[in-house]
């Protein structure tokens, strides 16, 4: 990740061009490159991309598979409907809080838990080869199980998604705790600092980029446990509306479902790396 | 007195090695306990004894089912695997080398990226059926996309330095493929690999459970039906066996690869 965009440009030009000292003063290549034909421009690139996928769908769609399957004209008349059908808007609802609920509950499970473990060499003896062996399984393997201990509730999809979303953050913040640099801890020792100040004021901390780290991971992992408890214990929420209208013919609709989680993840995500950037500015990774 | 203090080092150490091996032991011993003993005291059908738990993963041994289950999982796995392998590390290439393509498509894939692939399973099953090639495409979807970003992200990232070099020995374009592009993106296709290995074993099991219900999944699918709990611990079980040497692999070739960073 060093060496800034323009890359590509230069595998291209390595053949061709025979004198390296031609192309050497890039600052100079890229101005002179920068106003390029309008249609070069991203947005229009893009545009034109999403446009020419679009096209594709509908006339492999259209020409190959039978009426029910999706397809970009069908989805934009159902948009309206979907929008303000009042089982989709509930759904979006508790989906989402279930997703959001469930992350808060892993991240502070998952910051004590990794601390821990990566703090005390005793505790990582003993749990951390649980939390590797839970971390390396698929957690939906265990979903029709935990079905069977909560029910097909609400509970256990939340069940599912603080699985699903604390190991990332456990694993993530053990390792940031375990790599506190040594000069930290000693100025604490030097000062006799108590151990509560040692750990909510260094430890704490210096683990808390690699809080954000595994919560960054964690949003995807949720919102797979979400619909995946959804999908096998037929809990209300946008998993299950997905499932119930693709089985009932309606790939439409399914599809605007699909679209409003994915842009659920677009957003965290975006909200956690705006975090990262703007309140851990004096983080400085060693 | 210098002697001493060596002494009480090799004391130290020892005391480390020991406090070491009994925590490992402690903890395994608590988790073996602790199953046992909740199983004990809980009703068959939410939980049973380590013990009951691993008769049972006798019988599926000894009966078939288990390796039977094992062959047919790991191959809709293995050619899942193959396809986004393949895909992965030739899309990351083109979009590594064509800026065009990749201002182009990158929006898209980071948005079907962003999507939950499971979501993704419900329309697959009513466009293409759920027998053995439907299965491969889940699995191919969920591993693709760490190989791909990986990929494409090790050969944009290729030092210009070793650009300048070829270019000075006016290398042919074939020739700069296979010496220097490809075994400098190697190592992060590498990386790529070990993600999707875990990524992969997700589908896997998500096919199993929501395409036609056999394999590991379908252990688990049949056996919660009959609440066999044994049985669907003793699935688990194998599953995370499956998982960590997946992971172990995985670990073992990105390692393998690491070396030949150009630098770290």
């Amino acid at each position: 990740m060093k060496h800034p965009a323009a890359e590509s440009t230069t595998v291209r030009q390595a053949v061709p061009v025979a004198d390296g000292r031609d192309s050497r003063p890039e600052p100079v290549e890229a101005a002179g490159r920068a106003p390029r034909s309008w249609w070069r421009h991203p947005a229009v690139v893009r545009t034109v991309a999403g446009l020419l996928i679009l096209v594709v769908w509908q006339v492999v769609v259209e020409a190959t598979a039978k009426s029910y399957v999706t397809r970009p004209t069908g989805v934009i008349k159902v948009i309206p409907s979907v929008l303000t059908e009042h089982l989709f808007l509930s759904d979006i609802g508790t989906t989402l809080t279930a997703v959001i609920e469930g992350l808060a509950m892993a991240t502070v499970i998952g910051t004590v838990v990794g601390l821990l473990v990566g703090r005390l060499p005793d505790v990582r003896r003993i749990l951390g080869m649980y939390v590797n062996g839970v971390y390396a399984m698929p957690i939906i393997a265990v979903v029709p199980l935990l079905t069977v201990w909560f029910g097909y509730t609400p509970t256990a999809r939340l069940v599912v998604i603080v699985l699903e979303a604390s190991l990332p953050v456990i694993y993530n913040v053990a390792e940031g705790a375990r790599t506190v640099p040594r000069t930290y801890l000693e100025v604490t020792r030097i000062h006799r600092a108590p151990w509560w100040r040692v750990w909510f004021g260094v430890v704490l901390p210096a683990s808390l980029p690699y809080v954000l780290a595994g919560i960054d991971l964690a949003i995807g992992r949720a919102l797979i446990g979400a619909v995946v408890a959804e999908f096998i214990a037929s809990i209300n929420g946008l998993g299950y509306y997905i499932l119930f209208n693709v089985n009932s013919f309606h790939e439409d609709r399914a599809i605007v479902a699909l679209i409003v989680l994915a842009l659920f993840a677009i957003v965290l995500r975006a909200l956690v790396n705006l975090v990262i950037r703007r309140v851990l500015v004096w983080y400085r990774p060693v | 007195m210098p002697r001493q203090g060596a002494r009480s080092r090799v004391h130290l150490a020892a005391w480390h090695r020991v406090r070491a091996v009994a925590g490992y032991t402690v903890g395994i011993a608590a988790g073996v306990i602790a199953w046992q003993l909740v199983g004990e005291h809980s009703e068959q059908q939410i939980f049973v004894p380590l013990t009951d738990t691993l008769h049972r993963l006798g019988e599926l041994i000894s009966d078939g089912t288990l390796g039977g289950a094992l062959a047919n999982s790991f191959a809709t796995y293995g050619v899942g695997m193959f396809i986004a392998l393949v895909v992965g590390a030739f899309g990351g290439l083109l979009l590594a080398r064509s800026e065009l393509i990749r201002t182009a498509f990158e929006p898209y894939l980071t948005g079907l990226y962003a999507a939950p692939m499971v979501a993704l399973i419900p329309f697959l099953l009513a466009f293409l059926g759920f027998g053995f090639w439907p299965k491969s495409i889940v699995v191919a979807l969920f591993a693709f996309f760490p190989v791909l970003l990986n990929t494409q992200r090790g050969a944009q990232s290729i030092a210009p330095e070793l650009l300048d070099v070829a270019r000075l020995y006016h290398t042919r374009e074939k020739d700069l493929w296979i010496h220097v592009i490809a075994p400098y993106t190697l190592p992060f296709f590498m990386t790529g690999v070990r993600q999707a290995l875990a990524r992969g074993l997700v589908g896997m099991i998500a096919a199993d459970i929501f395409l036609s219900a056999n394999g590991l999944g379908g252990l688990l699918i049949t056996a919660s039906q009959f609440f066999d709990t044994a049985e669907m611990l003793a699935t688990v079980l194998v599953i995370t066996a499956a998982g960590i040497a997946l992971m172990a692999i995985g670990n073992l070739i990105e390692r393998r690869f690491a070396r030949w960073k150009v630098d770290q």
